[in-house]
């Protein structure tokens, strides 16, 4: 039905549509037709027209199957994992030593060390490894994670193929790691703590470990020998080659590839390096000076060519770094690189530059359970004829010096000092001495007791004196006279050879390198100038392995230049030790000076009505072997 | 020792591997492969991998033996040049990796680098699962027992004496400090 169209609004019947259901098929249900009942007011608003028309009524089709809503999907997405990567250089390959036989097996080869180390091995098992440091100038990471990455110490010296002859000390296995990781260093450990062997095996783990490939060692003359010794005992494998021969030769040495180690004395490599034009000169990736106090004096020709050697690390190893002032360190110091040239730190900068490249440990601390060295100066009276011909000379030499004046030098009262301590050792016309007395006396009881003794003096032609005086001692003589040949034969005699009681050395040749550590007892004939050659001398006895203490005998002549001259220099010791610390006492020996030799005379030259002290015009180093 | 048997002795590599968390979650894995007296051949360290807080609510208690294992340990390994025939690792976490590789992967118990839980959250194991090499015990991954023929036969090659917790204190030692380097580095703008 529908509305009336003239009047809708007065019809107030229902009005029902009759919805066609266009496709009927597609419900899934019955359709029917539905009463809608609405009740519609209308009020006039001028629009009804639009009221009676017909609704327009659209069918659209509904999809009635539904589907579930998601959130999107999450995948476990990780961003990529970079990494940065570090090679490390290969090791030189070299041929295993003549003991480790290739069809054993390493844990025979290590047996055999174990058995060695027997002794220390409750002490090993409970010692903290040694790790390597990175030097604290390495700035690159990667520097720095080379020496991290590591092995202790400990565990590069117990592959099978680093045979020693017995397990480092402590101290020992502290300085390898610190030579190891220093391109500049100074080992300065003192006189007998084993120098040589930590140097060998740092040398041997760098090589091993493809740090260097090409390594010189430059020392004195006469330790070559002994060097070759300490190289075939700690790092038998090691192909070392000595340079030596004619000029034609040693060229061709230097100029031979695939050598690992050159060895050298300080006066052929100058030789060398000065005749071959610069472009021709080796190049090493480390250059090791012994006894680095050879070039101390940095004007030297020695110290000028070592510093032009091409190398990219420098070591240098003395027990005396010091012998005279600090400032003899800046020539080490400048051949290791670490000052600038002809640079001029002063003792505080000295003093921080030890710190960080010197590395010097002493008995007392490294080695507490050495036995310990006594001691004991002899005070001795002059027999009266040397008491007679010393206080003639000492009055005629003064008297001399006096009337010289101005004209006066050093070397006048050098050579005054030299003829009296000469009488002290005996007297020239009766071969009276009270020190050979006393001498004899101590060597009867040292060679009862199968003992054996090395005695020191500065002149060779004393030792020659004594040897003929002490023939009931069988001496031998070790000094700068004996060819180098002659001298292995006669230190393996003296060692061998019970009846040889004592061997008389010379400070210039046996005070150095050698390793004399079967003889208990050290005779000091007359003082060295420098204590710190004399500790050097004594220390050929007292060092590592030694068993017994060591005795030590200064002779010293009562009231005579020798008692002035030990003064003098117990009181440099005192001087010195601010450089390389407290510790450092066996260092505070220096020379005497000019002024010190003419204190000993308290000597004056007129000057007008009065006087005035008189000083050296030309300063030289007093120190030579006087012959 | 025939010489045949010398180079076999020559080609054994050891892998040392391990990983640390600096400042919070942020994980880093370094490995060292050493010839078998220690010394090293090659290192390899990642990037820092940071965790969000997505992936750590859904990965849960399986989160650091993923990135430990799945993530930094496969990086590790498939970057470094010289592969290691056996990996001793402190993090107990790392063992996961040997699900993903061929290479026996070993945990060093006496480790206290590694937290308690284990790969899989157990900390129980067998004896079956201990295997000794110098001086430590080791730790299998308990579904690859099987290893322990190959890592005997290492094991024979090494030192009875040798310390294998030593290494693993060097790559944590060179992971710190290779996370202190880059932390003290001035950002570049």
């Amino acid at each position: 039905m529908l509305p009336d169209q003239d009047n809708p609004g007065s019809s107030t019947a229902p009005v029902t549509y009759d919805v066609p259901c266009p496709r009927v098929a597609d419900f899934p249900f019955d359709t029917s037709s539905i009463d809608l009942l609405p009740t519609v007011d209308i009020y006039s608003s001028g629009a009804n027209v639009a009221l009676n028309r017909w609704p327009t009524i659209e069918c659209r089709q509904v999809d009635s199957r539904l589907t579930v809503g998601t959130v999107p999907s999450w995948k476990p997405g990780w961003p990529k994992v970079h990494t940065v990567g570090l090679a490390f250089p290969e090791a030189i390959e070299f041929l295993p030593p003549e003991k480790a036989k290739d069809d054993e097996a390493p844990e025979t080869v290590r047996s055999k060390k174990k058995k060695a180390e027997s002794d220390s091995e409750s002490e090993h098992a409970a010692r903290k490894p040694t790790r390597l440091k990175p030097p604290s100038d390495a700035l690159s990471l990667e520097d720095r994670l080379f020496y991290i990455l590591q092995p202790p110490l400990e565990t590069m010296l117990a592959g099978q193929e680093l045979i020693m002859p017995f397990e480092p000390f402590p101290h020992q296995y502290e300085g390898i790691g610190w030579l190891f990781s220093q391109e500049a260093a100074l080992l300065a450990d003192e006189m007998g703590l084993g120098k040589t062997m930590q140097m060998i095996t740092a040398v041997r783990l760098l090589l091993r470990g493809g740090q260097v490939r090409r390594v010189l060692l430059v020392c004195p003359k006469p330790l070559i020998p002994n060097w070759q010794r300490e190289f075939r005992a700690w790092a038998e494998e090691l192909p070392i080659v000595t340079v030596e021969g004619d000029t034609a030769r040693r060229n061709l040495i230097w100029k031979m590839p695939g050598v690992p180690i050159l060895m050298t004395n300080y006066e052929v490599m100058v030789r060398d390096m000065e005749a071959m034009p610069e472009e021709e000169r080796p190049k090493f990736d480390l250059v090791v000076l012994d006894e680095a106090q050879r070039i101390k004096n940095r004007d030297s020709k020695t110290a000028v060519v070592t510093r032009d050697l091409k190398r990219k690390r420098s070591w240098c190893l003395t027990g005396t770094p010091i012998e005279n002032r600090p400032e003899e360190l800046v020539s080490l110091f400048e051949f290791m690189e670490v000052v600038n040239a002809r640079a001029t730190p002063d003792l505080r900068q000295l003093s921080k530059l030890a710190d960080k490249y010197i590395l010097r440990r002493t008995k007392d601390i490294a080695m507490k359970d050495m036995p310990p060295r006594l001691d004991r100066d002899a005070y001795l009276e002059l027999s009266p004829a040397q008491k007679y011909a010393y206080t003639v000379a000492e009055k005629e030499g003064v008297v001399q010096l006096n009337e010289m004046g101005d004209q006066v030098t050093v070397q006048h009262v050098f050579e005054l000092v030299l003829r009296l301590k000469q009488i002290t050792n005996y007297d020239p016309l009766t071969n009276e001495s009270s020190k050979l007395d006393r001498l004899v006396a101590d060597m009867e009881e040292i060679a009862q007791s199968g003992g054996k003794a090395i005695l020191f003096s500065q002149w060779t032609k004393v030792l020659d004196w004594l040897a003929v005086r002490l023939q009931q001692f069988n001496p031998l003589i070790y000094h700068g006279g004996v060819p180098t040949k002659k001298r292995e034969p006669i230190l393996a005699e003296f060692k061998d050879d019970p009846s040889k009681h004592i061997i008389l050395m010379s400070y210039g040749t046996g005070a150095v390198g050698l390793n004399l550590q079967f003889a208990g007892y050290v005779f000091l004939f007359d003082r060295w100038w420098n204590p710190a050659v004399e500790d050097q001398a004594i220390n050929r006895a007292h060092r590592i392995g030694q068993t017994s203490t060591v005795i030590v005998t200064r002779f010293i002549c009562n009231d005579t230049i020798e008692e002035r001259i030990d003064a003098v220099l117990r009181h440099k010791r005192a001087i010195f030790e601010s450089v390389l610390g407290d510790g450092d006492v066996e260092d505070a020996a220096r020379s005497l000076t000019a002024a010190e030799i003419f204190g000993l005379f308290d000597l004056k030259a007129k000057h007008g009505k009065g006087t005035r002290k008189i000083a050296p015009k030309i300063v030289k180093d007093a120190s030579s072997d006087a012959a | 020792m025939s010489s045949g048997s010398k180079e076999r002795k020559e080609q054994i590599r050891l892998g040392f591997m391990t990983a640390v968390e600096i400042g919070d979650r942020n994980f880093v894995g370094g490995l060292l492969v050493t010839d078998r007296f220690g010394r090293p051949l090659e290192f390899q360290c990642t990037t820092p991998v940071k965790p969000n807080r997505t992936q750590e609510l859904l990965y849960g208690p399986t989160l650091v033996p993923f990135i430990l294992g799945d993530l930094l340990g496969k990086a590790l390994l498939d970057r470094v040049s010289v592969k290691p025939s056996l990996i001793m690792t402190s993090r107990v976490e790392m063992l996961q990796l040997r699900t993903k590789v061929t290479i026996p992967i070993i945990y060093d118990e006496a480790s206290t680098e590694s937290d308690s839980k284990s790969a899989t959250g157990n900390t129980a194991r067998s004896a079956s699962q201990e295997i000794r090499i110098g001086r430590q015990t080791f730790r299998m991954h308990d579904e690859f027992t099987d290893d322990r023929s190959v890592i005997e036969k290492i094991g024979l090659q090494l030192s009875d004496d040798a310390n294998m917790h030593e290494p693993l204190e060097r790559v944590g030692d060179a992971l710190r400090e290779t996370m202190s380097t880059i932390t003290a580095r001035p950002r570049v703008a």
